[in-house]
């Protein structure tokens, strides 16, 4: 059973893979970028978890500017897929736009807050 | 002309009569020269005149003033037209019943509360006045009359007197300042009434109790009852420091001042050797060296205070800051003002409870300083220092200063520990920008 079990892991994490390298070009840097923040965001907790809240709102401004951004790319992902149906008609590069935007308010208030 | 000239003339020894009046005479007791000039001294037989002779002349040749009279004299004042006469009292009059002129206890005590000396002697004939006198100062002498405090092992061995009544005692308190460096050898006489102080009172101190065995009876009748003043809690010399340092002295024996106590010799019973000359001549003359302020006299003068690197006085300090506080303190030595030298000055940064309390360390010169830092606290503090040792004037020093949190731009910059965030949030910023760009020009 336990070497059944190993190898439907196997075939799962295969057949995603494959899935996966049919993406186009340009979902995968979006991807990048998402796993690039969240990794980011992660070691600002651990770091957080090990010497103590002291300046809270410096790391409250850290781990949001990471989490916002991933946020934002989620969205920009969602809204350039051209699978998806729910997006047919907006442009890509109105989403592009949007996205710039946001994160420029994001950025904005990230270092307003960073003290 | 003439007239103006003429009215000039009166007025001039007018006005140096008047100027006579003011506080800028030198003879007097003064905050720069604490020692005593005037004493007025009221007995109640003249011949303490001459039979306390030599304790006088010691004084006079001390150089005090002194202004003997008899307690029933009409014309007796300690105060004229608001201005005290005379630096110290000295009561060698133990049975009085009313003191002449304007003198009486409120009298007497309001001389004290104004910061003067006292000397009280009582005896076996002591009057309720000068009992009441006594007891206001903090000291209750023996109810019975006719008790005097009688002593089986510490008498003075005599050839005349053999019910025990005269004391050798030589239990005295330990303090330079009161009775001198140099030690009393032989012990001193008393023949008396014994008294007792409340033990709840902080400012009255035994200076010579009695030896255990000691009792307070009438010694010519038999004892019916136990008696109610027995062992050390007699006390034959008791000195009081009031708050205002007012410093008196109270003794049960007028003898112990006068001329045949201070010249014989004498030889405590159980012991083997005979002093030449009893130690009376030395106690009594230290220690009216003390209450006449010729020694233990402190005064602080120049208090400051600023930050280290600094020698203004701010008016107001911000919490966490270094700053250095300084005092100098003198003692008086008789004839001038020495440094005082001591190890225990502390000063306090108060408020509600001492946040700060800190030893001073002296130069040896009189001045004493330290350095700290400010608490972590803000409000309005005070440098407290509070020095209280037996035998001293009480120093009681308080300045009040402000201490402020810091500005907003006082704080730091940039917070060490916060380096991480402010790195993520820049790489994020970056990345966001070199991924736009890829996005952007990726084929």
């Amino acid at each position: 059973m336990a070497k059944s079990n190993a190898s439907d892991a196997q075939a799962l994490i295969r057949s995603l893979r494959s899935a996966y390298a049919a993406t186009p070009t340009n979902l995968k840097i979006i991807d990048l970028y998402v796993v690039f923040a969240i990794a980011t965001a992660i070691i600002q907790v651990v770091y957080m978890g090990i010497v103590g809240s002291f300046p809270f709102n410096s790391f409250l401004s850290g781990v949001l500017s990471c989490v916002g951004t991933a946020v934002l790319a989620v969205c920009l992902r969602s809204q350039v897929n051209k699978e998806n149906k729910e997006f047919k008609d907006l442009p890509p590069e109105r989403a592009f736009a949007d996205f710039v935007l946001c994160n420029l308010v994001l950025h904005l208030v990230i270092m307003n807050f960073l003290g | 002309m003439a007239k103006l000239a003429l009215l000039f003339l009166f007025a001039l020894p007018l006005l140096l009569s008047l100027t006579s009046l003011l506080p800028l005479h030198c003879n007097a007791f003064s905050v720069d020269r604490p020692t005593d000039r005037r004493l007025l001294v009221l007995v109640d037989d003249l011949a303490i005149r001459s039979s306390h002779s030599r304790f006088f002349s010691s004084l006079q040749a001390r150089g005090y003033d002194l202004d003997l009279r008899h307690a029933d004299d009409p014309g007796l004042a300690l105060r004229r037209y608001g201005q005290y006469l005379y630096d110290g009292l000295i009561l060698f009059s133990p049975s009085v019943q009313r003191f002449g002129g304007s003198l009486d206890l409120a009298a007497v005590l309001d001389f004290v509360d104004a910061g003067h000396d006292l000397i009280l002697a009582a005896d076996s004939s002591t009057s309720d006045l000068i009992r009441e006198i006594a007891t206001e100062c903090g000291v209750d002498f023996d109810e019975d009359p006719a008790a005097m405090v009688i002593d089986h092992t510490s008498y003075a061995v005599s050839e005349t007197e053999g019910d025990h009544t005269l004391i050798a005692s030589d239990d005295f308190i330990k303090s330079d300042v009161i009775l001198g460096d140099k030690k009393i050898e032989a012990p001193v006489l008393f023949r008396g009434i014994g008294h007792s102080l409340n033990t709840a009172n902080s400012l009255v101190l035994k200076v010579l109790p009695a030896s255990p065995a000691a009792y307070s009876a009438n010694p010519l009748m038999k004892l019916s009852s136990p008696p109610s003043l027995t062992g050390s809690a007699i006390s034959l010399v008791s000195i009081v420091q009031a708050r205002n340092n007012a410093r008196i002295l109270i003794t049960g024996s007028l003898d112990m001042f006068s001329n045949r106590f201070l010249k014989s010799g004498v030889q405590k019973a159980g012991r083997s050797i005979k002093h030449e000359k009893s130690g009376n001549e030395q106690f009594v003359t230290e220690i009216s060296k003390w209450v006449f302020h010729e020694r233990g006299h402190l005064k602080a003068v120049n208090v400051h205070h600023h930050k280290v690197g600094e020698t203004n006085e701010p008016s107001m300090y911000r919490i966490n800051d270094d700053l250095e506080y300084s005092v100098e303190i003198y003692e008086w030595s008789g004839s001038s003002w020495e440094p005082y030298v001591a190890d225990d000055v502390q000063v306090q940064f108060y408020m509600m409870s001492p946040y700060v309390l800190k030893t001073l360390a002296t130069d040896h010169k009189g001045l004493y300083s330290t350095s700290f830092k400010v608490p972590d606290v803000y409000g309005v503090f005070q440098f407290k220092v509070e020095h209280q040792k037996l035998g001293y004037t009480s120093l009681s020093l308080s300045k009040q200063i402000p201490v402020r949190p810091f500005r907003h731009n006082e704080y730091e910059r940039f917070i060490t520990t916060a380096f991480p965030y402010y790195g993520a949030s820049f790489s994020t910023m970056v990345a966001f920008f070199i991924f736009s760009i890829v996005y952007l020009y990726n084929k």
